[in-house]
């Protein structure tokens, strides 16, 4: 008797989606089983990456991190090109750290104006993310989405407490959202009801599951992900087949070890190590499903994009 | 089926302060109003100052104003036997758990007092991961209890019910740990906190979660709950009133899926809320409406 391999019974699939628009859109999702289980069903579009630009000058980020984008980190047009032209950016997402009401609180107005800088300065999909003040948010990605018309952005991150008036500016200028919840997969199928109720249509919604890094509760998110795959791809349950977008690089380089000197505990090499940790946090998040990665490091994107390689060859 | 009014608790905000003035108004209002539940619980909290002054006082108020039997529900052992030593009638001592230090001081207490027990199925490693697991704490507590002289029949089993919105495989295995405890504790009897279900879902909502939940443990011949006594409904239930419902709910646990169409907007919200306790259908706040 042949030895039958036992398969899981897929009856769902995860929304493909368009990203951005023009020649450089990229397509995400369209999963018809978990992820890289080519043996089980298809992947039909690679995870992809988008590649982190601040829209301040960035004070307390390791050497190594740095080192990569030197001489572009005070204007985020350059920073963006430089993902382009020089590290083959194929997404960008510019973080709106400047508008946080806690730090420089940056105006609307003049945030919105670098992020049409920045939009016009690449035409790879560009991610726009806030600060989660949901004020402020709500003020600066309405004002975005109004400037940025026709640009198709990612924008969020978009919570229970803002979603109903950037989601309104999201279906008026047709940006997708980032639905956005604390790493809980009840409130995250809820959200998604609640845009849905709202009138943002299935192709306009992508989410956040909210992630950590390796030795930071990776597992409880690796966890939450996977529980979403399962509910979407074996239960048919619709509200969980969105793409997935994981915001991971600022975890990881913010973290104690990562900023730690060569010579402290014995750690090794500490350009060596910050990019392990982003790379392999990463690699842990497609492993549970992510569909879009934000890094930062060009060296931990190329391991990464060369694991998505292998994993996805056929 | 025996039901134990969870609404005279240290937690609420009338009855709370009532407890620490010892005024015993809103006390007796809250212990004459659980007219249609069986069993009164009477729920001081952890009580680490004074508790046993609490207990006495607490017991003799209600005790002032009904007949009930009364559940005691704290976890200090000293408040506990203050308690039991006022209270009139067979009392149940809310709870007993397999935790380190918590059977030695609850057993004898059950014993001298003739009492029942809530055995809360919590070991020395916590919460129990799964059915299995539920099953080797019942095996300790019966074998424990034997030992100290108390008959089986005086354990009340609480498999720890967890809320949908958590951990859904926990529901599960405390479903599935239902289905086997008569086959394994056949004498004992069981309980369970069924508010729990519903902790962390919208108040109004709730008793959905409740009712239904407490239908689809009655299949397994859940002995009593502990459950909040001003929810009629849910008492209509319990007392077998809403035989149409319930039959709904089994057949809807066996996997039988009705046409949604043909029920009436009560019947449907029953049956959207049993697949989301079985699972079958991931929770959300809006599950009625999907």
């Amino acid at each position: 008797m042949a030895l039958e391999i036992p398969k899981t019974a897929y009856s769902g699939k995860i929304r493909e989606m368009k990203l951005g628009g023009g020649d450089k859109a990229v397509t995400v999702g369209g999963e018809t089983a978990y992820p890289f289980y080519l043996f089980e069903g298809e992947m039909p579009h690679p995870p992809r990456i988008a590649m982190e630009v601040w829209d301040m000058q960035p004070e307390d980020w390791a050497p190594a991190a740095l080192e990569p984008f030197k001489g572009v980190t005070d204007d985020p047009a350059a920073w963006a090109r430089k993902c382009v032209d020089d590290y083959g950016a194929e997404m960008v997402c510019l973080q709106l750290l400047s508008t946080d009401p806690n730090g420089l609180d940056r105006g609307a107005e003049e945030a919105a104006a670098v992020v049409k800088k920045v939009a016009d300065a690449v035409d790879v999909p560009l991610i726009v993310w806030g600060t989660a003040n949901h004020d402020k948010d709500t003020e600066v990605l309405r004002l975005v989405a109004e400037v940025c018309q026709g640009r198709d952005l990612i924008m969020g991150p978009v919570e229970e407490g803002d979603y109903k008036k950037i989601g309104a500016a999201a279906i008026g200028y047709r940006h997708i959202v980032m639905a956005s919840t604390p790493i809980d997969i009840n409130l995250a199928k809820q959200l998604n009801i609640l845009l849905g109720n709202l009138g943002v249509p299935d192709d306009l919604i992508v989410m956040d599951p909210t992630v950590s890094c390796i030795g930071y509760g990776i597992e409880y998110c690796y966890s939450v992900m996977e529980r979403m795959r399962m509910a979407g791809l074996t239960q048919q349950d619709d509200k969980l087949q969105y793409p997935l977008i994981c915001n991971i690089s600022k975890e990881a380089w913010k973290t104690k070890e990562v900023h730690m000197a060569d010579d402290e505990l014995n750690m090794g090499d500490a350009r060596k190590r910050g990019i392990l940790v982003e790379a392999i946090s990463a690699t842990v998040l497609l492993m549970a499903g992510g569909d879009v990665m934000i890094m930062r490091h060009p060296e931990a994107i190329k391991l990464v994009r060369e694991m998505i390689a292998e994993l996805t060859a056929s | 089926m025996i039901l134990i009014g969870e609404n005279l608790n240290i937690m609420s905000q009338t009855i709370g302060p009532a407890l620490r003035e010892r005024n015993p108004g809103p006390i007796q209002e809250m212990a004459k109003a659980e007219t249609d539940v069986d069993y009164i619980d009477l729920n001081i909290g952890p009580a680490r100052k004074a508790g046993d002054e609490m207990m006495e006082w607490v017991v003799k108020t209600v005790q002032g104003v009904t007949g009930k039997s009364l559940s005691l529900d704290t976890t200090n052992p000293v408040a506990m036997e203050a308690g039991l030593k006022v209270c009139k009638g067979k009392a149940l001592i809310n709870s007993v758990s397999l935790q380190p230090g918590r059977l030695e001081q609850g057993l004898p207490l059950v014993k001298k007092y003739n009492a029942s027990m809530v055995g809360l199925l919590w070991g020395a490693e916590g919460m129990p991961r799964d059915a299995a697991e539920r099953g080797v704490l019942v095996a300790d507590f019966m074998y424990r209890a034997d030992e100290a002289g108390i008959p089986q029949g005086d354990i009340w089993i609480d498999p720890i019910l967890t809320p949908v919105s958590v951990e859904i495989n926990q529901v599960k295995s405390c479903f599935e740990f239902m289905s086997m405890l008569k086959d394994i504790a056949p004498e004992c009897k069981s309980t369970i906190g069924l508010s729990n279900i519903s902790n962390g879902t919208p108040t109004n909502l709730r008793p959905y979660l409740n009712r239904t939940c407490l239908i689809m443990l009655m299949r397994y011949g859940l002995y009593s709950a502990i459950v909040d006594a001003f929810d009629a409904e849910l008492i209509s239930i319990a007392r077998g009133r809403k035989p149409e419902i319930a039959e709904l709910v089994h057949r809807v646990m066996d996997g039988e899926k009705p046409d949604m169409a043909s029920l009436s907007e009560e019947e449907a919200k029953y049956v959207k809320t049993v697949r989301v306790i079985t699972g079958e259908n991931l929770y959300s706040h809006s599950w009625l409406d999907v």
